[in-house]
């Protein structure tokens, strides 16, 4: 079976424990699993020879389901076999109805056949759509894996990344209904001309000379719907991508009452969509004329065939009633083209799938973090568009303030700095330790981040101050009432177990949870990129207080725009334009004009 | 309107395709109707009596019946996307709506279940209408002719054929219920996991940099799961369903095998027309029922259950209507009271306020104390529970709509950028100004470095493109771009560095004092105090209202509000 239930187990295990942030190294195991696995799937996607990358993910996904592959491929056989042998059967029985005598063998034999293939018919249904839940299933694992392990780095937009997650895998998850459909059609196909053959080897010239019509057909279909359903997608993601843009300023959309422009604009691409789904009845229009005319021609001919055997007494009449039916299921390849579509879908779809899990992952780190006391050092950090030869100490336990007008890159040196994102040159180091080689759920365990606006994640309060460490019921209210947020959760309809979606958050409030998750964690390093922006000041200096009464001897980084803050600190780190202008205690730094202005409205000098 | 009930007027809406399409049914049905006559005919008066002339004869007449047929099915499906498109169309707009009319959205995370409704429901909606337009209506079509047929051969043996097909169909019809059950588990796994999915994707950094990616892959692995279980459970139930309608399509055909024979010894019924009648059975009923079965079952309930999904949130609330015109952009409250919900500590209580044009006033106090609600009590995005807020001497939710968007504008913390040019962005709430008055208007609010920066004012902003502090400054000059003269800023500038706070905050304070408007700072830095006209100073409990100098003098409060804020700077005066 597949991978995911290996790692399913392994997080079910996990998370039933309560390791706090000390114990973070337990918790290892599930975060090491879900990184590397999606390393081993690009690895063998690109071990394939030179098909698509979609088509090497389908055949992987078919590949995963050959355990079940024996009993569908059974199932098909005997509901096509026992589909092949009724025209047959139907001809003895109607070859006994006309003569006026009533043959119950026969009947018997219709009956048997009958039920086998209702059976086969049902198990089989439930068998493919087994096969492709699990298949969809196993994408939706495999991507989200994926996307999970490319983190911050990844290049999808959230609500392209959720559409592939969503659509794109039931699409491409189908492919093994798909291929069992048309292999199962193509063998009724191939076995009707057979006994079509049996019957009369004329009837069979006759009908052989439709099938290559019927695959001139459907290669034609594939080409030209294929255009069709891509455009299709793409505007459907478009309309998608910005539907989430309106929905992020729908304040200002309710305020200024123009709910309905805004709708236009998002709509906007709609026409083209509308063109796009227009195009694709049309093509299926044509095909379909094309199979509809075919299929009654066949018939006939075949028809006018068996009727000069009937005359010239090498048919009966049951015969031609069997030869009919032959006919019929002959041309059931024809009568699934309509399944080339759903093919074209799920190629499609597995080639956007393919595109997210072929895009390469970060090398993670494999060393360990040796305990120490968190002093960081950067050395000549750079970050492309943000950070330019920034050489910075932090000594441990101290506090230094990231200062600097907006832009200056603030934010940047906050992620840098406790390995969020990974510097384009320079190194960090934590104790001495190049944080780069280090794994990540230590480095995570290490550093605690609350940010300005954090999203909160998770069922309920509990779950998102507890967020990724595992924290048990106890450290959630410590940090809580550290974060000055406890007496707020307290008066929620449930407490800590109220569900995040019934808990509207001020943006104020969602900062103190936010806040509470990173001490949760109880980390070496605090960094809190302006995560207390939003509190009044009497309850930011709380806060402040608090933090250093529960985790004594932090060493802490904090962004901020606040002088009171910066004045607290030990030392600022003064940014401007991405380089680190001057580094120093607040008071001596004040004398800098400069320095002033970041604070004040007054404009440097 | 409901969900359901749009997609009924959208159905009725296209009902002139719909009358060409039951045209092209007819055609579609010929065949079927023929299809054992014919064959019939084919064998008692060609064939069978060994005339192959009018054997043929009969055959190449349903050869020309069937090529009615295709011509039926090909006008079906051409005019396909008439139909289906223009509902698809409908439907999207609706959801679009109901979501951009939520005035009330979650706070914390983007609404991802918006997308998922949009691009999934949807498409279900439109390949399941396209399905019942095509299948279950050619379906039907073929059942009702190929029944008729039947009668025109053997009508003797038609209620062999009628009962079991109509007990079939009806003991289908009482699996529906648990049918349509499962069908809507599955829909709503499919929500849960694409709730589930975008808070995950939305929130990437903060799952980073908690380490929480196992937990997330947990959660996501569990909505996966559920979702794969629910549609496995509505395929064992589907199987029942197949069982009883294979049952229902086959006995026809033994009790017809069975009863037949008599019948042509006895000279009731010729060979042919025994002959007819199996092929009314084996090649049309039987695939015609099958068919329609499998339509209804998934096709339907796939419809339905999508249809309620979205109907629960495209519901446009009903527009205020107020016909009310302001005199002039003077703002009076009254005794205001306002609580979320019932039994809620009133954020807002008793509170009174008198702004004249020209007028500057900065809200300050702890975050979370309810500055933003007062924010939409005074453009009317709350009704009170209790006073009154007046604009130019009219209650502001009487107030007619147009003329308040006009009037008044809001730029909340976050900001609303969308896919488009800088100008389009810009312009949003202001039609008819040149690039010159754009680029004029970006000077005043110190945004032209960033319109530059981004490539003057055709730039493309892509989806996310900008920063939350870029994302603020083009917001602030679209509110400054714009006619309205009474501006609230609700925290504008929170992302924007206190220099550029500062800078900007005078310029809408001139624009304010020059066009004689009113200008509200929901500040999130006590230096808005500073500058402004009148401080409100929101602290649950006790509100004040002041200059910033009586305040100082007055107010202890404000006094240590201020000194925790800009401190005693031992140092600065060294400088």
């Amino acid at each position: 079976m597949f991978h995911g239930k290996r790692l399913d187990r392994l997080m079910k295990r996990h998370s039933g424990n309560d390791c706090a942030g000390a114990a973070q190294a337990k918790c290892a195991a599930p975060a090491l699993s879900i990184v590397s696995y999606p390393h081993r799937v690009a690895h063998r996607v690109q071990r394939g020879e030179m098909r698509a990358p979609g088509d090497r993910l389908l055949s992987e996904v078919t590949a995963l389901q050959r355990g079940r592959m024996p009993l569908i491929v059974l199932s098909a056989l005997l509901a096509a076999g026992s589909g092949l042998l009724l025209p047959s059967a139907l001809a003895t029985a109607v070859d006994a109805s006309i003569a006026g005598a009533r043959s119950w063998p026969a009947i018997l034999w219709l009956l048997t056949l009958g039920v086998v293939q209702i059976g086969a018919d049902v198990a089989g249904g439930i068998l493919t759509v087994r096969a492709t839940s699990s298949a969809t299933a196993w994408l939706r694992r495999a991507v989200a894996r994926h996307f999970l392990a490319l983190g911050t780095r990844s290049g999808f937009v959230h609500g392209d990344a959720i559409s592939r997650l969503t659509g794109d895998a039931v699409a491409a998850g189908a492919v093994v209904s798909i291929i069992v459909q048309l292999a199962s059609a193509s063998v009724i196909s191939c076995g009707a001309i057979t006994l079509l053959a049996v019957l009369d080897w004329r009837l069979a010239l006759v009908f052989a000379g439709s099938v290559p019509l019927a695959l001139l057909l459907a290669r034609s279909h594939l080409r030209l719907t294929a255009d069709d359903v891509l455009t299709y997608q793409q505007v459907s993601g478009e309309i998608s991508a910005r539907l989430l843009d309106a929905t992020a300023g729908l304040r200002t959309i309710a305020a200024s009452g123009t709910a309905d422009r805004e709708a236009a604009r998002v709509l906007e691409p709609l026409p083209r969509l509308g063109a796009a789904g227009g195009g694709m009845w049309r093509t299926q229009a044509r095909m379909v004329w094309r199979a509809a005319l075919l299929l009654p021609a066949v018939e006939v001919t075949v028809l006018v065939a068996a009727g000069f055997g009937v005359l010239g007494g090498r048919l009966s009449v049951g015969d031609l009633l069997a030869a009919l039916g032959y006919v019929a299921l002959g041309m059931t390849m024809v009568s699934q083209i309509p399944l080339l579509t759903t093919l074209t879908k799920a190629r499609s779809g597995a080639t956007r799938l393919a595109e997210v899990l072929d895009s390469p992952l970060p090398h993670d780190g494999t060393r360990s973090l040796p305990p120490g006391p968190g002093t960081i050092e950067l050395r000549d950090v750079g970050l492309r568009g943000a950070l330019e030869h920034v050489d910075l100490t932090v000594l441990a336990g101290t506090t230094l303030a990231v200062v600097g007008r907006s832009g200056a890159g603030k934010s940047a040196l906050a992620e840098v700095l406790g390995g969020l994102v990974e510097p384009d040159e320079g190194e960090v180091l934590l104790d001495g330790v190049p944080i780069a080689g280090v794994r990540p759920e230590e480095l995570r365990a290490a550093f605690g981040y609350a940010f300005e606006r954090p999203s909160l994640l998770g069922e309920t309060v509990s779950d998102a101050v507890g967020y990724g460490a595992w924290s048990g019921p106890a450290a959630v209210r410590a940090a809580c009432r550290a974060a000055q947020v406890h007496d707020l959760v307290v008066r929620l309809p449930a407490g800590y177990h109220t569900p995040l979606t019934e808990t509207p958050l001020s943006g104020g409030e969602a900062q103190r949870v936010g806040l509470a998750r990173a001490l949760a964690r109880g980390p070496r390093v605090l960094v809190l990129d302006d995560a207390t922006a939003s509190l009044d000041t009497v309850t930011e200096s709380l806060v402040d207080t608090s933090i250093s009464d529960t985790l004594p001897g932090r060493t802490r980084i904090v962004v901020t725009h606040r002088v009171a803050v910066a004045r607290r600190a030990g030392m600022v780190a003064w940014l401007d334009h991405g380089r680190l202008r001057a580094v120093g205690p607040h008071d001596t730094l004040w004398a800098e004009p400069g320095y002033r202005a970041i604070f004040t409205d007054e404009e440097a000098p | 309107m409901s969900i359901e009930r749009l997609y009924g007027a959208a159905l009725v809406g296209r009902w002139r395709a719909g009358v060409a399409l039951l045209a092209c049914s007819v055609l579609e049905g010929a065949p079927a109707f023929f299809s054992g006559r014919l064959v019939e005919l084919s064998v008692d008066k060609g064939f069978g009596v060994g005339r192959a002339g009018a054997g043929i004869a009969w055959l190449l007449a349903f050869a020309g019946v069937a090529v009615l047929g295709a011509v039926g099915s090909r006008l079906v499906w051409h005019r396909l996307g008439t139909i289906v498109e223009p509902i698809r169309d409908t439907l999207v707009r609706a959801v679009v709506r109901g979501v951009l009319h939520d005035a009330n959205p979650p706070r914390n995370r983007p609404d991802a279940s918006g997308v998922a409704r949009i691009t999934q429901h949807v498409e279900v909606v439109r390949d399941a209408t396209a399905g019942l337009l095509v299948q279950a209506r050619g379906m039907l079509v073929t059942t009702a002719a190929a029944m008729a047929g039947l009668f025109t051969v053997a009508g003797s043996l038609a209620w062999l054929v009628v009962v079991p097909v109509v007990l079939s169909v009806t003991m289908f019809a009482f699996l529906l219920p648990a049918l349509a059950t499962r069908q809507r588990a599955v829909a709503l796994a499919d929500e849960a996991l694409a709730g589930t999915a975008g808070a995950a994707l939305a929130g990437m950094r903060d799952v980073v940099a908690c380490g929480g990616e196992a937990i997330a892959g947990m959660a996501l692995y569990e909505r996966v799961g559920v979702q794969a279980s629910a549609a496995m459970r509505l395929a064992r139930a589907s199987a029942l369903r197949t069982v009883v309608i294979a049952v229902g399509g086959f006995v026809p055909l033994l009790l017809v095998l069975a009863t037949a024979p008599g019948m042509v010894a006895a000279g009731a019924m010729t060979a042919g027309a025994a002959v007819g009648a199996l092929v009314y059975l084996a090649n049309t009923l039987q695939p015609a029922l099958h068919g329609l079965a499998a339509t209804a079952s998934t096709v339907v309930l796939r419809l339905l259950v999508a249809l309620r999904r979205l109907g629960e949130t495209s519901e446009v609330p009903p527009s205020r209507d107020g016909g009310a015109e302001p005199a002039n952009s003077t703002i009076t409250v009254r005794d205001l009271t306002f609580g979320w919900g019932a039994h809620a500590e009133p954020v807002v209580r008793g509170l009174d306020l008198d702004l004249t044009p020209g007028e500057y006033l900065a809200v300050v106090g702890p975050s979370g104390i309810g500055k933003s609600t007062l924010a939409g009590l005074l453009t009317g995005l709350l009704s009170p529970q209790g006073g009154r807020v007046l604009l130019g001497g009219a209650r502001v939710d009487a107030v007619r709509p147009a003329a308040l968007h006009r009037m008044v504008a809001l730029s909340p913390q976050e900001s609303y950028v969308f896919a488009g040019t800088v100008r389009e962005n810009l312009a949003l709430f202001a039609t008819g100004l040149s690039d010159e008055d754009l680029l004029a208007v970006c000077r005043a609010v110190h945004a032209d470095e960033l319109v530059q920066r981004l490539g003057g004012l055709g730039a493309e902003l892509g989806h996310g493109a900008l920063s939350a502090g870029e994302a603020q400054l083009i917001a602030l000059a679209r509110v400054y771009a714009s006619p309205a003269s009474v501006v609230i800023l609700d925290e504008a500038m929170s992302h924007v560095d206190p220099a550029t706070e500062g800078r900007v905050e005078r310029a809408f304070a001139e624009r304010c004092a020059s066009e004689g408007g009113v200008l509200v700072v929901i500040a999130h830095r006590l230096s808005s105090a500073l500058r402004a006209d009148q401080v409100l100073v929101m602290d649950g409990a006790a509100t004040l209202l002041g200059r910033h100098d009586e305040l100082l003098e007055e107010s202890p409060r404000y006094r240590a509000m201020m000194d925790a804020w800009i401190g005693p700077v031992p140092n600065a005066s060294s400088a």
